[in-house]
């Protein structure tokens, strides 16, 4: 039987999870033993594939429209979501700028910290993505197993996916449900 | 005796326990937020919903009293239905990320609730309403942000401190949590107890000097009695990589429902006084440092060389109940020195041990302020002094408790009461007579009203309580206190004396004498410890020849010592303390100190080492020997 594919990507996020997905170290070659590990930030193939993946990942919320496409492209792309993470699970930190809005987020930071003068402005290339309401992954498709944590710890991240390559889905239990 | 089931369990239970008791009786658990032992159900979470057989609805089971038959299910698929909702509409209402907030793993009961049932995500989308945050209060943070609305705080507030400051405005989700009429918590009527930040389930309140600390299971715990006054309340000293972290009250003590105030919780906290590293030595006017071997023969030999008449040795009432001990045997009984005494200003403890070889055992336990129905306080001011004996009075405001109230000066224990007799003077013997009803009764209204009031409650009283703070209980007082005692007797009165300062009740029994005539002599010793310095003690000081303080702090007594002993803090040291009310507690070590760091009991056994002086150490059957003969048990 062929190895369950496997592809990742990161929205709104730090990258914190797939370092915390590093940190699982040597079983690294154990869980290529048993999945097929295709795209992600961390290796050369950039998309997943096509033809479709068994397992996604998403790390990050959706924090603007290239956000989403990246999401609905992932979902239409995998038999099996996972939201990895507490900003794909919940929104995270970049939802602390719904608190006072997204204008005045930008305002804040383009214009007026302490670092910027008054040519500060607000970018608004239009190739740049538009910003949107921060919402988790779950918000924008369907999820179909949530992984909190800030981040989720290696030995969390190795367990999901090693029960995933093995056809089981993973418990919610003290390892898998750790929000930070 | 009731019976019902809980789960198919048959379980009997006492008539009036609630649902959530008898589900506790019979082994099971439902999650509860708003609920807390020590405070009355209020049932505004919803968490705890269970099905009662032949109820139409969920039955929240904090509230709900447990009825004969009754048939409860605490786990089917309704009920956890109704949890998962329940918490998620808590999650939807305001800022739970727990990413970025000071109270999570094992600190915040709404993370745990989500573990428990397995919630892993928010089905709601959170509302992202901003609410203020108040940082006026010097030592812990509002974040209403944070709130849940369980109103915990509040309840603490009103029903176990009585200091009502917090409450609640608006309705629905714009309900917040407020101070006085929305004042900042830094300018409202707050005490500053912490009680509110202790009990708060979530992260809305929160320490400011423990925040970011680590979580509470990473920290030590210690439990001690507080020795901050002579209440002798129950805390917990948390520490973390032997530095102090916070202190709580410890909730497993029903005393006073381990409630604390202000000096019990934050005090220890706000010290910002230069600690004296190691024994120094005057030499050519400046203070040298030298080891504890030199320190201790100079301090010796300037000890044999005087006789006793030429020593005074004085010490601070916040030392241990052992070395206070140690310190009458090796000044009074093995020196005998010419001044052997405790220092400061409150009598209350001596004139107790006084008023109780005339009358026997008179007083009682402090835990007769809850009984009580009228209260009758003469010259003690439980806002500033033994302000959880306070608060034992202030929350039964509600329970209509009388107050009949003399002191020197104002205070705010009667504001809210409506039966009140507030006298501001200390002429005790003119409002002995308006209390006990020897003369006939001239007041000016609207005052009069009140005051009427109060004086009808007494007479009518089912348990008065008559409480003697510092002001009365002084020598010049006697007549007027015998009359007291003999009042109370009469109309069947609990009395319950407050006596001065941490252990100043264990230093009276020893027979340490208080503000005597301090004079100078040949040699002082002061052994301070981590009190403060007492102007008398000062003034003798710098009236004698050769000086040795004792003293955890650089003050103005080590500035003119000889010879300056580093002294451990309370934190450092075990020891005993007598409770104004007789209980013998244990104050433990929480902080290990560093080796230059001595207690004043260490100081006293390696001086009798050096002089050959072996001493009695049976300091605890003193104590309790005499206690039974003045508290009542």
């Amino acid at each position: 039987m062929a190895k369950p594919k496997v592809a990742s990507d990161w929205l709104a996020g730090c990258a914190g999870c797939h370092m915390s997905f590093l940190d699982m170290d040597e079983r690294i070659i154990e869980l290529t033993k048993l999945v097929d590990l295709r795209a992600t930030p961390i290796t050369d193939l950039k998309e997943p594939d096509e033809e479709g993946v068994d397992v996604g990942i998403l790390e990050g919320g959706i924090t603007n429209t290239y956000n989403e496409e990246v999401a609905i492209k992932m979902r239409e792309r995998c038999k099996f979501l996972v939201a990895l993470g507490d900003c794909a699970v919940f929104g995270g930190v970049p939802a602390m700028r719904n608190f006072p809005g997204a204008d005045a987020a930008l305002k804040r930071a383009y214009i007026e910290t302490e670092s910027t003068d008054e040519s500060g402005k607000i970018p608004n290339d239009p190739e740049l993505a538009t910003s949107v309401h921060v919402r988790p992954v779950s918000d924008v498709v369907k999820v179909d197993f949530f992984l909190p944590g800030c981040a989720p710890s290696a030995d969390a991240i190795f367990y999901v996916l090693s029960e995933l390559a093995q056809g089981r889905i993973p418990e919610v239990n003290d390892l898998t449900n750790k929000w930070h | 005796m009731i019976n019902v089931t809980v789960n198919n369990l048959p379980v009997e239970i006492e008539a009036g326990s609630t649902v959530l008791d008898a589900i506790k009786l019979a082994g099971f658990n439902v999650p509860t937020l708003c609920h807390h032992p020590k405070l009355k159900p209020y049932g505004s979470c919803r968490l705890c919903l269970v099905e009662v057989e032949g109820a139409r609805t969920l039955q929240p089971s904090c509230v709900v009293p447990a009825a004969d038959g009754m048939k409860i299910h605490t786990d089917t698929e309704k009920t956890r239905a109704a949890r998962r909702f329940v918490l998620s509409m808590l999650f939807s209402e305001r800022n739970h990320f727990c990413m970025y907030c000071q109270s999570t793993d094992g600190d915040c009961d709404l993370q745990q609730c989500a573990y428990n049932e397995g919630l892993n995500h928010w089905p709601i989308t959170p509302a992202y309403k901003p609410f203020y945050v108040d940082t006026s209060h010097p030592d812990f943070i509002l974040d209403s942000n944070r709130c849940i609305l369980c109103r915990r705080c509040v309840r603490t507030c009103s029903e176990l401190v009585g200091n009502h400051t917090l409450g609640m405005e608006e309705r629905g989700s714009a309900t917040i949590l407020i101070a006085d009429d929305n004042v900042r918590l830094g300018e409202s009527s707050c005490i500053s107890c912490g009680n509110c930040v202790q009990i708060c389930p979530t992260g809305a309140l929160y320490d400011r000097r423990s925040a970011y600390q680590g979580r509470d299971t990473d920290l030590t715990h210690t439990s001690s009695v507080c020795m901050d006054c002579s209440v002798g309340c129950y805390r917990v000293v948390k520490t973390r990589d032997n530095r102090l972290v916070r202190i709580d009250g410890n909730y497993d003590a029903n005393f006073v429902e381990g409630m604390l105030c202000e000096k019990g919780r934050y005090t220890p906290f706000t010290n910002t006084q230069e600690r004296i590293r190691q024994p120094l030595i005057r030499r050519n006017g400046d203070l040298i440092p030298v080891s504890w071997g030199e320190a201790l023969s100079t301090f010796s030999t300037q000890l044999k060389a005087h006789s006793g008449e030429e020593i005074s040795a004085y010490i601070n009432g916040r030392q241990p109940a052992e070395t206070l001990s140690l310190f009458r045997n090796f000044f009074g009984n093995e020196f005998e020195a010419g001044q052997v005494a405790l220092v400061g200003h409150d009598e209350s403890a001596a004139i107790a041990l006084e008023l109780a070889k005339e009358f026997g055992a008179f007083e009682s336990k402090l835990e007769v302020l809850n009984d009580a129905d009228v209260a009758v306080i003469l010259g003690a001011d439980l806002v500033k002094d033994h302000q959880v004996a306070g608060f034992m009075l202030k929350r039964k405001l509600s329970e209509d408790l009388a107050l009949i109230q003399i002191t020197k000066e104002a205070n705010t224990l009667g504001n809210n009461f409506s039966r009140k007799l507030i006298k501001v003077g200390d002429e005790y013997s003119k409002l002995l007579d308006l209390v006990t009803g020897t003369k006939p009764f001239e007041c000016q209204e609207p005052e009069a009203r009140y005051c009427l009031q109060a004086l009808e409650a007494l007479a009518a009283a089912r348990q008065p309580v008559i409480v003697i703070g510092k002001e009365f209980a002084a020598k010049e007082n006697m007549d007027q206190l015998r009359r007291t005692i003999e009042f109370a007797r009469g109309i069947n009165a609990k009395v319950v004396v407050l006596k001065g300062n941490t252990n100043s009740f264990a230093a009276a029994i020893y027979g340490l004498t208080l503000r005597p005539e301090l004079k100078g002599s040949a040699v002082a010793f002061y052994a301070l410890g981590d009190g403060k310095v007492c102007p008398q003690a000062l003034e003798a000081l710098k009236a004698s020849g050769y000086k040795v303080v004792q003293s955890s702090y650089c003050n103005e007594a080590t500035a003119l010592a000889d010879i300056v002993l580093p002294c451990k803090i309370w934190n450092e040291e075990e020891g005993h303390y007598l409770t104004t009310d007789g209980r013998l507690e244990l104050n433990r070590v929480a902080i290990v100190a560093d080796e230059q760091q001595r207690s004043v009991l260490e100081v006293l056994n390696n001086l009798s080492e050096k002089s050959g002086i072996s001493l009695n150490a049976d300091w605890q059957k003193e104590l309790t020997d005499k206690i039974s003969s003045i508290v009542l048990a």
